[in-house]
């Protein structure tokens, strides 16, 4: 191969180099003045080593593996992706919902009967008859929102981090909902509401509605929602707003038209919830109240880096707070709302993996 | 000007003003520019010029001294001295330096340097805008009154609708003084802030964000006693009878209410269905809050006793069955986030402006936010000083340290 040829000449003309300079004792090439070798002995440590080469050849570069490393500042990636975080937060998601499900089991049991406690006084409701089907359209409204949701998702290029908040999020709220299910029990909203029988005790019984209920996500369409007395606040407007919320997000601001339609679907199945005399007013007014102000907290704390930092932070007073830097340690700046294929293009394989720029790299690998 | 000897007394005060030194226009308002420029030192060492002068007179005499080589110079007209060559005396507009007869540099009057001005304070006090809080907070206690007593008419009957199962109320029975021994420290938590904010500087600013927050809270809980009602959770309770449509009554209950200010220790809290969420709660939280964030953080037992009658107080609530669990989660869940939110956007300057980052900005009370607090840059300093001036004492003198001390 040329190259060691190469090395070779390179090396003897090296060598020649130096014979030559040795030979001429080059002061003026130097550039300094050469005073007598003693007295450069003595100011050796202030004026730079005499070498008899010219400046910024250095004698030791002879062998060139010993190239000067400059070392360039090494763009520290930003956004990393760091799945496994991701999974944590799938996992906290899971856990909160299936201890929504066991919460909503066992509320169920404490919810008085129609008969002995009837409907609280609702504003809306006396204003608003029931109408039968409502309820059906907001939780397809809710369905075609979360379908939109994931498919916006997979095409996200920071697929990891937004997923991560949205697990995240949703959790925290079935969180927050469990725990005002579970201290006060509304009675039911409407004398129309079938409510299964009460179990007392039966825990084989329980625990098979705990899965039919997480197996059909709670939706009344999939014959899922059969339990009472999860009014507190309403798991469906969370999911409508939750989803609108995100698919707003992470998507580019010109698509007003996309956002537009994800609005009314959310609002229209907020509405229907109240319509379909499902929930008590209250109860989605506060659901969306939380969920809102959760949501922009988070994003706020993430996207503004100056707050991480900050003594006066009083967001990071919260009891996620630990969680949240956690998880968004890492993230040094807003997720840019940049899309990818969700799988890579088959023709990438075929192309090789790095170009040859430079000389440099070339004589160093041989 | 012509020489100070044919000055009358009049120029001579109009001089002594000039130059800054006021105190000598009394005693020497017979003096004409004769006698002022034979004033001595001995003259100042008696009366009447002992006691206006504070330095024996001795800037004075040094200002009648500058006064004397500025006319000598002037009657000598010494175009030399002035540095620039001087081309003739039908003058040269276009000359550099206006003869004046002074050595170069001099001029007969005080020549301003332009001092860059102090700058704006950075916690200007705008009592305007507390005013303003104060009415928007009044306004919401108020509507909160009156929501309260359209909300009585419509809590279901005790006998109709039995109280809703509460898991506090399972566990703990209900005990029967607790409800006074909440208010009790609430009362103290209030008294306890409002001497502190009385101690504060910037009273303005505190008190426009307590009274806009606690104007905020008790207009959302308008909001969500109104759309829902919840029963009674104890049948202990005295809920006066309806009214049904009577208007008179109604505002003379309404009255009756804000007089007592909603506690029940002052025999105005008989209306039913203000349940959803606690108000009690909201004070007690609020206060303490409040109280932690604009004292010393080296008060830490202070904090601790206030936290401790907030704690108590709020526990005191369910003891006494006066309230459901939810209704005093939800209250501390709103009351701390807002306070978090607001002061966090307070505090950093990134977040008064509307951007895309900006997702506090999306809150339905933030243009009012920004009115309040634009002006407002950086955190509020605990500072504290006396509610009263404290001047009436011999020990305050002022001493003049310099001479162009105007």
């Amino acid at each position: 191969m040329a190259s060691p040829q190469l090395l070779r000449e390179v090396d003897s003309v090296d060598t020649q180099l130096d014979v030559h300079m040795e030979e001429d004792v080059g002061d003026l090439s130097n550039g300094f003045q050469r005073s007598s070798p003693s007295v450069n002995d003595e100011g050796s440590q202030s004026q730079p080593k005499q070498s008899n080469l010219p400046n910024g050849l250095r004698k030791s570069g002879r062998k060139h593996q010993d190239y000067i490393k400059i070392s360039v500042p090494e763009p520290k990636n930003r956004l990393p992706l760091e799945w496994w975080k991701t999974g944590i937060a799938f996992i906290y998601a899971l856990f909160n919902l299936v201890l929504t499900t066991v919460m909503i089991t066992v509320v169920h049991e404490r919810v008085p009967a129609k008969e002995t406690s009837p409907p609280l006084p609702d504003k809306f409701f006396d204003y608003v008859g029931r109408v039968e089907w409502a309820f059906s359209i907001s939780e397809i409204n809710g369905m075609i929102l979360v379908g939109l949701w994931c498919c916006q998702w997979l095409f996200l290029r920071y697929k990891s981090i937004a997923a991560r908040r949205f697990f995240f999020i949703m959790g925290t709220l079935y969180l927050y909902r469990c725990m005002t299910m579970y201290v006060t029990t509304l009675p039911v909203p409407g004398m129309h509401m079938k409510c299964a029988p009460k179990l007392h005790g039966d825990s084989q019984a329980k625990l098979q509605r705990i899965l039919r209920l997480i197996s059909g996500g709670g939706l009344s369409i999939t014959g899922s929602h059969i339990l009472c007395g999860d009014f507190l606040y309403s798991g469906h407007t969370v999911m409508l707003t939750l989803t609108y919320l995100f698919i707003k997000e992470y998507s580019p601001r010109r698509f007003w038209w996309y956002h537009l339609l994800c609005w009314l679907l959310s609002a229209v199945g907020v509405v229907c919830i109240l319509v379909g005399h499902e929930h008590y007013t209250v109860d989605v007014v506060i659901a969306y109240y939380i969920t809102t102000r959760l949501f922009w907290w988070y994003h706020t704390m993430a996207n503004v880096q100056t707050l991480r930092s900050s003594p006066q932070n009083y967001l990071s007073r919260s009891w996620w707070n630990p969680v949240f830097c956690f998880f968004e340690k890492n993230v040094q700046t807003q997720v840019p709302c940049s899309f990818s294929w969700p799988i890579a293009w088959p023709p990438s394989c075929f192309k090789s993996s790095c170009k040859n720029y430079s000389m440099v790299q070339s004589a160093r690998r041989q | 000007m012509k020489k100070v000897v044919y000055w009358s007394s009049e120029e001579v005060s109009n001089w002594l003003a000039e130059e800054g030194m006021p105190e000598y226009t009394d005693s020497f308002q017979r003096l004409n520019g004769e006698d002022l420029l034979q004033l001595t030192e001995a003259d100042f060492k008696k009366p009447p010029l002992s006691l206006v002068s504070s330095d024996n007179g001795q800037q004075l005499l040094n200002k009648i001294e500058t006064l004397n080589i500025e006319h000598h110079i002037e009657a000598h007209k010494n175009g030399h001295a002035n540095g620039h060559l001087i081309k003739g005396n039908d003058g040269d507009v276009g000359s550099k330096a206006k003869r004046n007869g002074m050595p170069n540099g001099f001029r007969n009057e005080m020549v301003q340097i332009h001092m860059p001005m102090p700058e704006k304070s950075h916690f200007p006090m705008e009592w305007g805008k507390t005013a303003l809080a104060f009415i928007y907070a009044l306004f919401c206690f108020v509507f909160t009154t009156v929501m309260i007593s359209v909300v009585h008419e419509r809590v279901p009957p005790k006998e109709e609708t039995p109280p809703l199962p509460d898991k506090f109320f399972d566990i703990f029975d209900r005990v029967e003084w607790a409800f006074s021994i909440c208010e009790i420290n609430g009362m103290i938590l209030v008294a306890l802030w409002l001497i502190q904010w009385t101690l504060l500087k910037y009273k303005s600013i505190v008190g426009r964000r307590f009274f806009f927050i606690v104007g905020t809270l008790y207009l959302y809980r308008c909001i969500t006693m109104y759309i829902t009602t919840l029963p009674v959770p104890g049948v202990h309770f005295k809920c006066s009878p309806k009214l049904l449509g009577d208007w008179e009554a109604q505002m003379r209950r309404i009255i009756k209410m804000i007089a007592g200010g909603g506690l029940s220790i002052t025999g105005s809290h008989t209306m039913c269905g203000d349940y959803l969420y606690s108000g009690h709660t909201v004070i007690l939280t609020l206060t303490y809050l409040f109280i932690k964030e604009y004292s010393p953080r080296r008060f830490w037992w202070y904090h601790w006793i206030c936290r401790f009658l907030s704690v108590v107080g709020i526990f005191c609530i369910l003891l006494a069955h006066d309230h459901y669990t939810v209704d005093v989660v939800v209250a501390y869940y709103i009351t701390t986030r807002l306070f978090w939110w607001y002061h966090t956007m307070a505090n950093q300057q990134i977040l008064k402006e509307a951007t895309n980052t900006n997702f506090f900005s999306r809150v339905w009370w933030y243009s009012a936010f920004q009115y309040l607090e634009q002006n407002v840059s950086g955190i509020v300093p605990r500072n504290y000083q006396l509610p009263f001036p404290w001047r009436a004492t011999p020990f305050s003198r002022n001493v003049k340290y310099t001479r162009l001390d105007t």
